[in-house]
């Protein structure tokens, strides 16, 4: 890959090439809900039946599994041989899961699939924060609050937890560049508006128009809690193959054309070199290249949303607009599946279909791109996931197979 | 002495001491490297411009500029309910603004801070009405007509 002119503060993951290698053959999304009671391990379970059925498969068929095993108790090797009945063994990734890894895991999965470690992969995440939400097992914030510099530096001053961290970074881009308490609810209610029309989405019965949005009370000035993502029970699955196998499974492939990852120096959002902006600046122009697209090919994209601005600034660091030119660009239903500039988070995203961490984030990209979205953009051909974890981000470019 | 608890510092935990040493003596103090000069912040085993691993605090200014801020009214962990309304937030200093101080801005209206606007340090006691124990804390207020 050509050497990229990238800011100082932080580094592109460098990347083999695996361009066109496998595809995304099966999606499953488990039930997304409010507190439900369900353990992490039936809401995996359900996804991932539901992913093996969508591709035509049988349990037996999966010979690899991929997950995130520290965020939360997610589901691993010895449970899927127990739930799905099966003996066998598996290749087994940490390298999976959502986040970051839900862009990053299909790298990993061709690199497996090209060495013959595996012929059949099932990346999967679920989360039952919602549930767990009482006792914070695990919950969101609890993962700053023992961070020792965190501890010693910041949550003394009220500087925690994640409101505070993305109202502040909000409110300088606003001092920066002039974005508009506006600008950020078109964000919110876009969102809103794809999941008001999606079936599986937690926010469906609850619309918000941008009048509502802006009469809602501050979280942390200048962000409200429709600035901020749900807390949700859910999750989400997917398959994956070699190209060849993936053009005799039922389903048009989503081929994995492209993959990147970014990390900042400094994993504190404080010290963070360019304090407005996410390291898609260093992700997305290598999972461009290795797709030989430009933002200007891209159809449909979806981002990790936990807050309206971190949507604003990937958009941005992603190059499809100018830096500081998020906010005008996100206006006036930029982000709309139905006429947008550019159709963003057409399943509702974080903010409004569910708090499952990005997983389904991607699933959404393989139904935009067989056609099957309920909020289907017209002949999308090449979607993107921007995956981000504040030190880190990543890029999942997939094209429609031909 | 004893860490009191979640959410007051730890000040005697070593990386961060100087920090809050100084600030028990009115004292704004930053890692300074002695091989190039620079200011480095979070502290580093070493310095982040060129490497040298010897570093001294250094009292600074106190002067910088108000980089951003949160104003939260209704508290958003429960420790902090007593101190609602407050504004949490980041201040760069006058002598390298490249040194971003996570803070509490006091002594101001909300509504009427600007980005970038000139800010001065204040040294505040800094409890929590459940938590036993209490520091000095350097706190940041906007310089009138500065």
């Amino acid at each position: 890959m050509a050497a990229m002119n990238l800011p100082d503060w932080g580094k592109a993951e460098a990347f083999d090439n695996v361009s066109g290698q496998v595809a995304i053959v099966g999606i499953g999304e488990a039930d997304h809900s409010k507190a439900s009671g369900r353990t992490t391990h039936d809401i995996a379970e359900q996804a991932i039946a539901r992913a093996i059925a969508d591709a035509g498969l049988k349990p037996g068929d999966v010979d690899g599994i991929m997950f995130g095993p520290g965020v939360g108790d997610q589901f691993d090797e010895k449970l899927y041989r127990e739930r799905f009945g099966v003996e066998h063994e598996l290749w087994v990734s940490h390298q999976g899961g959502g986040v970051v890894w839900a862009a990053t895991a299909p790298y990993h999965a061709a690199r497996a699939i090209r060495e013959g470690k595996a012929t059949t992969i099932v990346n999967v995440f679920s989360v039952a924060w919602a549930t767990q939400r009482g006792s914070m097992t695990g919950g969101p914030g609890q993962f700053h609050a023992q961070e020792q510099f965190k501890a010693n530096l910041e949550v003394p001053f009220g500087w925690f937890p994640q409101p505070v961290y993305f109202s502040t970074i909000a409110r300088r881009h606003m001092g920066q560049y002039g974005t508009t308490p506006e600008q950020l609810g078109a964000i919110a209610v876009s969102a809103r508006r794809h999941a008001n029309r999606h079936p599986g989405a937690v926010m469906r019965e609850k619309p918000l128009p941008l009048e509502e949005y802006l009469a809602k009370p501050m979280l942390a000035d200048p962000l409200r809690v429709e600035d901020c993502c749900l807390i949700s029970d859910g999750g989400a699955a997917y398959v994956m193959t070699s190209i060849e196998r993936a053009r005799d499974l039922p389903h048009t492939p989503a081929v994995v054309a492209g993959v990147g990852g970014g990390r900042t120096d400094s994993p504190y959002w404080s010290q963070q070199g360019d304090f407005t902006a996410t390291p898609q600046v260093f992700s997305a122009p290598g999972a461009f290249a290795m797709a030989g697209v430009t933002p200007a090919d891209v159809d449909i994209l979806t981002l990790y949303d936990p807050f309206t601005i971190v949507t604003l600034m990937q958009i941005e660091d992603m190059g499809f607009c100018a830096k500081g030119e998020g906010g005008a660009f996100c206006e006036d239903q930029g982000l709309d599946f139905d006429g947008g500039a550019l159709p963003t988070n057409t399943h509702g995203g974080m903010l409004s279909h569910a708090y499952v961490l990005g997983i389904s984030h991607v699933v959404e990209v393989v139904h935009q791109l067989r056609g099957t979205a309920p909020n289907q953009v017209t002949d999308a051909e090449i979607g993107i996931y921007g995956g981000y974890s504040g030190h880190r981000a990543s890029t999942l470019v997939l094209r429609r197979d031909r | 002495m004893k860490h009191p608890g979640f959410p007051l510092p730890d000040t005697s935990w070593e990386p961060t001491r100087g920090f809050w040493e100084g600030a028990a003596a009115s004292e704004l103090r930053i890692p300074r490297c002695d091989a190039c000069g620079s200011l480095n912040w979070y502290p580093p085993p070493a310095c982040r411009h060129c490497g040298g691993e010897a570093l001294t605090w250094r009292a600074v200014s106190g002067r910088g500029q108000l980089f951003s801020w949160s104003h939260v009214t209704r508290a958003l962990f429960k420790e902090y309910a007593s101190k609602a309304p407050y504004i949490p937030g980041i201040v760069v200093l006058d002598e390298d603004p490249r040194v971003r101080l996570v803070t509490l801005l006091v002594d101001c209206n909300p509504e009427g801070l600007v980005v970038d606007e000139p800010v001065e340090c204040v040294f505040r006691p800094l409890s929590f009405s459940e938590i036993e124990g209490e520091v000095i804390a350097p706190m940041f207020r906007p310089i009138q007509g500065g």
